[in-house]
């Protein structure tokens, strides 16, 4: 049990920080909706943004799908009205701008929003027991960077020579001026360039709050594990994200100014950069990244098991040190994405090995999830059942990465389908299933309404089913040696009898694709009409469930003093209900002989 | 029964501190960039053997040597006219201010005066992967110099009216940090590409 | 032959190391399956056995206490032990053995390979030996080599990063612009295999195909013996195109 000794003494009347003061209530339309400072109202931004991204991203993977398995088939409706000139089927060059686009705007623009910029805005403070953000008008700068990032992508599909198109990662020289001649690239780096400011603008805010705005009695292991996944990912967006700045600024360079940091091969004359020294900025950001975009989902999963179990977070600060060591070696192990690039074999071995070592740290985390729901009294409500999702898929594209993170084996899996089966099911799937979990779990203290339940249940099963068959299905053809990104399979004999496969994988990915309207059913008509939500639907302890659904602009009356640590479930001590809030002493008269029955 | 905390509104010293954590963070974020730079310079020179590559002329150093020295004593300046003992002598921080700006604008020209006959005799940014490099970053450094002296402009006119005092407040503190920030790039950037 | 379950295997193993990245495929697989069986069945044990229910309460402990730790610690230590460090093990012995270890035999064959936007150009350094000169045999999309000898290559794009794959042999190496990387592979059967390219190259990338033609010993040598000839009557002194090769890097 958590020695809340030292909190109880606080409460007695010793010293305490000081309050915390909140920027006034705005009044007018634009100051309470468009440019508010409030971060609830900034998360609900990031929220629609993000999801109304997710729309579109998944709209472009289905129509990437319809290709592969049915090349030379219009898509419905869509294909029709994009590509009339070739009676609605999609060209190849059309093809590899969605491929490419689809990446971007999912990490960037759909995940990162929903994840980071929502859940983190929505958390950080009601979760610590603050009023706000420490800089609430950076913060709604961060949105609006962002707004700004999404304009530039959106615009360069409409361009001359339309998107991007040589891969989400966009690799020169295929990026550079003559591989990607029309303006689509270069709006390409400047949303990206703009969207990672936002994230550093976010991280700074999240790290600061952290750090400076928890409520008296919460110390960094008094907090919930939510709060731990953000703020471990606003370490890395702030540290990493500037490396993919100095990246995407020197291709910048190279394509406006004709500088040469990655020009390279037949086409240059005057003393060629390194197109490898790109991939290796690149991936210094970008394994960091797929972390960024997992570490929220983790810390919410590993609530949320804890709530739904009615029982402590098995292992808290064993999860807590895991989830700090997993974001350290994440900076050290990168060079598994270029083992086929040709770098020193001496080199390879060692991020091999540094790769193999987050098996530890992740396996500790991932027992403790086990650990928390063993024993508990389970509440299978919507949240829990896209938690268990989670470690279901999680656990599933993690062990994938066993594959690929040894290099003999990796050689022949690298660029194949294998690889985007494993991230689609580390990063989609886990990180999709963690976002409906978090969305079902915290849609009454945003909106105040209650989701429905019974649609929440059919859309957890309708999407766990089809979403492990499409990414199970492509670590199958990838295996069989497909490769990525390819607009069909005609060419190659040795790919044919994988065909079936992918006509199978299309349509789990259909089907997932039409039971997410499910979902936004049931999201728009709780808003409108849901049941009115309570303080405390859930019956759980962290700080953001003591005050009203939605909360009030200033967040709490008075800054809470926080006695227990965010999962005191099942105390012994505690009669009439399971839970304890974060602020709510146990009222107990003999504390020796309590800890002695509590057994640990 | 919930518990209560006291009601008392923040210190100025608290608020203060939450700037300055935020501050080192950004401060933490842009050395990673200028990092990132840094390490594409090394990757090519390594990657280049022979330094500067051939048929390039070597810089000029004398300028260069010169412009570290008016921002080291820029930063020197500021930090004196920043700190919290300025509180009692008024006008110390707005000619601190004013200053900086002057070293600061003699070090934009001074950096013109070594990049405009340099274009001019044909080495330009096109000029391979040396060009490349002494233009990226030098001017996106430069970039930041002209960041780093809006960011001290707008502090001028809370300056002069008394509103801004010192250090103590936050906004000249932030600033000035990131005045120093830009000013040991440089140094690093001098040595990393004059001297080396 | 393509009849489930066995359609979904990849593309038959002609070459001498490719067994290795088979099996280190299969290895992990099979420690994989297991842990996630075991993954599986904890969580539907829990679901079942400890769901809500009249009268149920949960366990209050925070996992903190000795026996919890020594579980967790073990398990993770198991994971990594029989998993991680094996892996490393086998990938080390592979790279010692096979894949950095490049040919010294003096009956290699020594290729140039020149990916471009959207085609293979292949050089050998015909009776000279040495690369880049007028007796080169330069093929296009079409790789020619005998079974049983060791084929040493070297690759350099043209123009963007291509990366040569040889399905049948569980090859992939990538082709930079600029830059030589190098890579080999031994064929144990003669037949016709294909050449795939394996990195984003551009909106043909996915029709990038080329043929590799794995001869005997004979046969290989009475083609040799006409692409020089055909070479010397080939050669064109002012194409500065056609000498696009470069310094064998050993």
């Amino acid at each position: 049990m958590a020695d809340t000794t030292h909190l109880r003494r606080l409460y007695a009347g010793a010293d305490f920080h000081a309050e915390q003061h909140i920027h006034p209530e705005p009044t007018s339309f634009v100051s309470r909706y468009v440019f508010s400072m409030d971060h609830k109202v900034i998360a609900k931004q990031f929220l629609w943004y993000g999801l109304a991204f997710l729309a579109l991203g998944g709209t472009m993977a289905m129509m990437i799908r319809w290709q592969i398995a049915h090349p030379g088939t219009a898509f419905p409706v869509l294909g029709e009205l994009l590509w009339p000139e070739s009676g609605g089927v999609m060209p190849p060059q059309a093809y590899a701008s969605f491929f490419t686009m689809h990446g971007t705007l999912m990490i960037f623009f759909a995940i990162t929003p929903i994840l980071i910029g929502a859940f983190g805005n929505l958390l950080i403070p009601l979760m610590i027991g603050a009023r706000d953000m420490a800089f609430p008008t950076l913060n709604m700068l961060s949105f609006w960077t962002n707004v700004l990032a999404g304009t530039a992508m959106i615009v360069s599909f409409f361009v001359p020579m339309g998107a991007a198109a040589g891969g989400w990662q966009s690799y020169p020289t295929l990026s550079t001026l003559a591989g990607q001649p029309g303006a689509g690239q270069t709006l390409w780096i400047a949303g990206v360039f703009l969207t990672g400011s936002a994230s550093i603008m976010g991280a700074v805010n999240y790290i600061t709050t952290v750090v400076r705005l928890r409520a008296p009695g919460m110390g960094y292991f008094q907090m919930p594990l939510s709060v731990w996944g953000i703020w471990l990912t606003a370490i890395l967006n702030a540290l990493f994200v500037p490396v993919l700045a100095a990246g995407v600024l020197l291709l910048f360079l190279d394509r406006t100014f004709g500088s040469h940091f990655f020009l390279a091969g037949a086409a240059v004359t005057k003393g060629g950069g390194d197109p490898i020294l790109y991939q290796h900025l690149f991936w210094i950001f970008g394994h960091p990244e797929v972390y960024i975009l997992i570490l929220p989902a983790w810390g919410i999963v590993s609530d949320l098991l804890s709530f739904f179990s009615r029982k402590p977070a098995f292992g808290y600060k064993a999860t807590a040190i895991s989830m700090s060591v997993i974001t350290f070696l994440s900076m050290v192990v990168y060079g598994h994405h270029m083992f086929v690039v040709g770098m020193s074999p001496l080199l390879s071995q060692g991020f091999m090995t540094l790769t193999m070592l987050i098996s530890i740290p992740s396996a500790v985390f991932f027992l403790n999830w086990l650990g928390t729901m063993w024993r508990g009294a389970i509440r299978f409500a919507t949240p829990m059942l896209f938690s268990v999702g989670v470690v279901f898929v999680f656990g599933l594209g993690g062990l994938t990465g066993l594959h690929l993170g040894a290099i003999s084996s990796d050689i022949y899996l690298h660029d194949s389908y294998f690889v985007v089966g494993h991230f689609h099911l580390t990063m989609a799937a886990s990180v999709l299933l963690g976002a409906f979990a978090a969305i079902y779990f915290w849609f009454p203290k945003m909106f105040g309404k209650m989701m429905n339940e019974t649609l929440g249940k059919w859309h957890f099963w309708l999407t766990i089913v089809p979403i492990t068959v499409v990414f199970c299905g492509m670590l199958v053809v990838g295996y069989g040696g497909m490769q990525r990104r390819l607009y069909n399979t005609d060419a190659y004999a040795f790919l044919q009898h994988l065909h079936p496969v992918n006509v199978w994988v299309t349509r789990a990915a259909l089907f997932l694709g039409a039971s997410q309207f499910l979902f936004v059913v049931n999201f728009l008509s709780s808003l409108v009409a849901g049941k009115k939500a309570s303080e405390n639907p859930w019956e759980v302890g962290t700080l953001e469930w003591t005050v009203p659904s939605p909360p009030p602009h200033h967040n709490f009356d008075e800054i809470p003093l926080v006695v227990n640590g965010p999962h005191e479930f099942s105390h012994p001590e505690v009669k009439g209900k399971d839970w304890l809030a974060q602020n709510e002493p146990i009222r107990s008269e003999t504390e020796p002989a309590a800890r002695a029955a509590a057994g640990s | 029964m919930t518990a209560v905390a006291a009601a008392r509104f923040p210190s100025t010293e608290e608020s203060r501190r939450t700037s300055f954590v935020g501050m080192v963070m950004a401060l933490a974020s842009w050395s990673m960039m200028f990092g990132g730079l840094f390490f594409a310079y090394a990757i090519l020179r390594l990657k280049a053997g022979t330094w500067p590559p051939d048929g390039v002329a070597p810089l000029p150093r004398l300028l260069p040597l010169a412009n570290t020295l008016v921002l080291l004593f820029s930063s020197y300046v500021l930090h004196r006219g920043v700190r919290k003992e300025a509180d009692a002598r008024p006008g110390a921080l707005l000619g601190a201010l004013k200053a900086t700006l002057a070293l600061g604008s003699v070090f934009l020209v001074l950096q013109l005066a070594v990049w405009v006959p340099l274009w001019r005799s044909g080495f330009r940014i096109d000029s391979g992967i040396y060009g490349s490099i002494f233009y990226g970053l030098t001017v996106f450094h430069a970039l930041h110099v002209l960041a780093g002296l809006a960011a001290l402009l707008v502090l001028v006119p809370g300056a002069r009216s008394g509103r801004l005092r010192s250090g103590a407040q936050s906004r000249v503190r932030v600033s000035a940090m990131f005045w120093h920030f830009v000013d040991a790039v440089w140094v690093v950037m001098f040595v990393a590409v004059y001297l080396l | 032959m393509h009849n489930w379950p066995f359609s979904w295997l990849p593309p038959a193993d002609v070459s001498q190391d490719g067994w290795r990245a088979d099996g280190l495929f299969w290895y992990t697989t099979t420690l994989g399956a297991i842990a996630f069986t075991l993954v599986v069945l904890a969580l539907a044990w829990s679901a079942w056995k400890y769901r809500a229910g009249p009268g149920a309460r949960a366990l209050y402990t925070h996992g903190t206490d000795r026996k919890s730790f020594a579980v967790t610690g073990v398990l993770a230590a198991l994971v990594f032990v029989t998993i991680d460090m094996n892996l490393v093990r086998i990938s080390e012995r592979d790279i010692k053995e096979a894949t950095y270890e490049w040919p010294t035999a003096p009956d290699t064959i020594r290729v140039e390979v020149m990916p471009q936007q959207w085609a293979w150009n292949f050089r050998y350094a015909g009776p000279d030996g040495v690369f880049n000169t007028a007796d080169d045999v330069v093929t296009f999309n079409e790789l020619r080599v005998p079974a049983g000898h060791p084929v040493m290559l070297n690759l350099k794009a043209k123009d963007v990063i291509h990366s040569f794959y040889l399905p049948n042999f569980r090859l992939k190496q990538d082709a930079n612009p600029g830059t030589v990387t190098r890579s080999w592979f031994k064929a144990l059967k003669t037949g016709d295999f294909e050449i795939a390219c394996s990195q984003m190259c551009g909106w043909a990338h996915y029709k990038m195909k080329g043929d590799l033609i794995v001869l005997n010993d004979a046969d290989f040598s009475r083609w040799m013996k006409e692409a020089e000839g055909d070479a010397k009557r080939r050669y064109d002194p002012g194409d500065k195109e056609q000498m696009w090769g470069w310094e064998w890097l050993q």
